[in-house]
């Protein structure tokens, strides 16, 4: 690389021009993001995020399991400044109603939704995308196939369907497995993979009459090359955008069906199960709830600030 | 444009076919009975029977399916099997207060948000602006029941100024609704923003400027009633996401409306409400997606609808 760079430069100068370092679009959507202050900000709260996952088993003081009748309901210990008697030094942020640490139920918590953030929406883009480029450039049945399930997918309410397909398998070995992680995997990749599917079929009806398939198909490229090599790489920066605002909408699910007691089974910690399980508690001692209500409103918005910044470094005509 | 009216129409029965097909196997596949809920007096099995009988549950699915279409088809929604109510009943009585509850958010929604949305983009890149799209951001991204904890933390339990339980009385529906419109009015308020600024830099307002109209009758009238075109657009989806999405901010306050029913009869397998509820659903989406298409060909001359 650094060669190569220098031989564009001596070549430049030999020709005495001026010369620029080369950038791709991506290079350039890279470094335009990264000088978006609130996609930059929202990058740094995911990494800390990552980090505190990764390690939780490290990081975090307690068990988020381990039960402490005595100590039910300590306070964090910033309310000792004003004037909260039952604080714990060694309950940082306080314990729950079961004298569990909120500290590394929170910990053990961000690990839930990132799973619930990455997972389910990579199995949307694979079948979406592998759905809507057949659609797309193939066209016949399957188009027709996919337009009708889309118009009964997008008729239903989606978390609402979420709500049904989760309550459905709930009493089944899927929707038992993995203290109901799977069945909330299903649910949100069966109600999402027809978008991502929609847009990319759009996206690629509109490239594969464009010059430069033609000038590929021209030369004797074969449709899958084509697809792969020529119109793929083209609908990729909506497709990411999508994949960006993804991200966050399936955690909120997992939040949402936690929330309402259908979503991960307690006592795993989720900061959904947490909400749902500190409510009863919520008139007396808010921190239980209010402590994870704040981690995931954060993290959401950090999703939504990266998701904003990519869009607009992928598409700089589009700013909304 | 009224063959292509009349053709989305039709579309709208074979979806709305598929819509009660899904729904009603996955409320049947779902593992128990409506009846089995109450574990401390366990019936005896020829009670469970007769119970089933009645109900016709005992038949096989798509025996059953069958029976509920024909019903449908004759308007007659079923029973509840937990109220012992005709389903039109229990549902029209949550209807109402969904509504109120939407169109409520709906109005506050539309009272925020185009004027936050239209002074953004007039003093776009100000401290103005970039507070108005943080609060957007906010309200579209924060979950509404997560924002609804901090209301009902300080409003209700800290400062006891609102109630937080239950429907009625004015004080009951502030919160609900304030909340319910964040999201709706979030998305509303960049849609505003993202419109006006187009429209602002478009020939036939530079036009009217250049001919010495003033600055308000140039923005007023020339660049806001375009602007106003997309949002317009979206009010209709707007409202059926605002009386479909209720239910959690239902559930939550304790609102007697149809998305607490919803989730409450999920919990007790009450199939005839599932299914008139999702279908209710499902019908007010397509008319809401409908519309927008619709809206479109006539407020924008423009753009013309296939």
């Amino acid at each position: 690389m650094a060669t190569a760079v220098t031989t564009q430069d001596k070549r430049a100068a030999e020709l005495n021009v001026i010369s620029r370092k080369q950038r791709s679009l991506w290079g350039d959507a890279i470094y335009r993001l990264l000088r978006n202050r609130g996609a930059l900000l929202g990058l740094i709260v995911i990494a800390f995020a990552a980090l505190i996952a990764i390690f939780a088993p490290v990081l975090a003081p307690y068990d988020p399991l381990a039960q402490n009748g005595p100590k039910q309901l300590m306070e964090p210990i910033w309310t000792k400044l004003f004037g909260s008697k039952f604080t714990d030094p060694a309950y940082v942020f306080g314990s729950d109603e079961l004298g569990r640490d909120i500290l590394s139920r929170l910990m053990y918590s961000s690990r839930v939704s990132l799973i619930i953030g990455f997972v389910p929406v990579s199995i949307v883009l694979a079948i979406g995308i592998t759905v809507g480029m057949l659609a797309g450039y193939v066209g016949g049945v399957v188009d027709d196939f996919l337009m009708r399930v889309t118009d009964v997918v997008y008729a239903f309410p989606d978390l609402l369907f979420v709500i049904i397909i989760v309550a459905t398998l709930r009493g089944t070995g899927l929707g038992d497995a993995f203290d109901g992680l799977l069945v909330i995997f299903v649910g949100i990749a069966v109600v999402n993979w027809v978008g991502v599917a929609r847009l990319v079929r759009g996206q690629v009806l509109a490239t594969k009459n464009r010059e430069f398939v033609e000038a590929a198909r021209s030369i004797g490229a074969g449709p899958g090359r084509i697809m792969r090599k020529h119109v793929f790489p083209n609908i990729l920066a909506p497709v990411i955008v999508t994949a960006a605002f993804a991200i966050p909408g399936a955690m909120l699910t997992e939040a949402v069906l936690s929330f309402l007691g259908i979503g991960i089974r307690p006592p795993t910690p989720t900061w959904g199960v947490m909400i749902n399980e500190g409510f009863i508690v919520f008139s007396t001692t808010p921190w239980p709830v209010l402590l994870p209500s704040l981690c995931i409103s954060l993290v959401l918005l950090a999703f939504t600030f990266v998701g904003d910044g990519l869009r607009d470094a992928l598409d700089p005509r589009s700013k909304m | 444009m009224l063959r292509y009216v009349i053709r989305r129409l039709l579309l709208v029965i074979p979806t709305m076919f598929f819509v009660a097909l899904i729904t009603f196997t996955l409320a049947h596949m779902a593992p128990g009975s409506p009846f089995d809920l109450n574990a401390n007096r366990p019936l005896s099995q020829a009670t469970i029977d007769r119970i089933n009988r009645y109900y016709g549950v005992d038949k096989p699915i798509p025996e059953q399916f069958v029976i509920y279409m024909g019903n449908l088809l004759k308007g007659d929604l079923g029973t509840s099997f937990t109220r012992q109510r005709p389903v039109v009943d229990i549902i029209g009585q949550g209807i109402g207060t969904t509504f109120q509850l939407g169109l409520g958010a709906l109005a506050f929604a539309l009272a925020f948000s185009i004027p936050l949305g239209i002074v953004s983009a007039l003093k776009q890149n100000t401290i103005v602006d970039y507070l108005s799209m943080l609060v957007a951001t906010i309200g579209t991204t924060i979950p509404g029941f997560v924002i609804a904890i901090f209301l009902i933390y300080i409003f209700g339990v800290s400062l006891h100024l609102l109630p937080f339980v239950g429907w009625g009385s004015w004080q009951h529906m502030v919160m609900p609704i304030f909340v319910l419109s964040l999201g709706a009015g979030g998305f509303l308020t960049r849609i505003t923003r993202a419109s006006m600024l187009e429209a602002i830099r478009q020939d036939y307002v530079r036009t009217a400027r250049s001919k010495g109209l003033h600055e308000r009758a140039v923005i007023v009238g020339h660049a806001l009633k375009n602007a106003l075109i997309p949002v317009a657009t979206i009010i209709g989806p707007a409202t059926a996401g605002l009386i479909t999405g209720s239910f959690i901010i239902e559930t939550l306050f304790n609102v007697p409306g149809m998305g607490r029913l919803y989730i409450i009869s999920i919990g007790q397998r009450d199939y005839p409400v599932i299914m008139a509820t999702t279908l209710l659903y499902a019908f007010l989406i397509m008319i809401a997606n409908l519309t927008v298409d619709i809206m479109y060909g006539v407020l924008d001359p423009r753009i013309k609808v296939r």
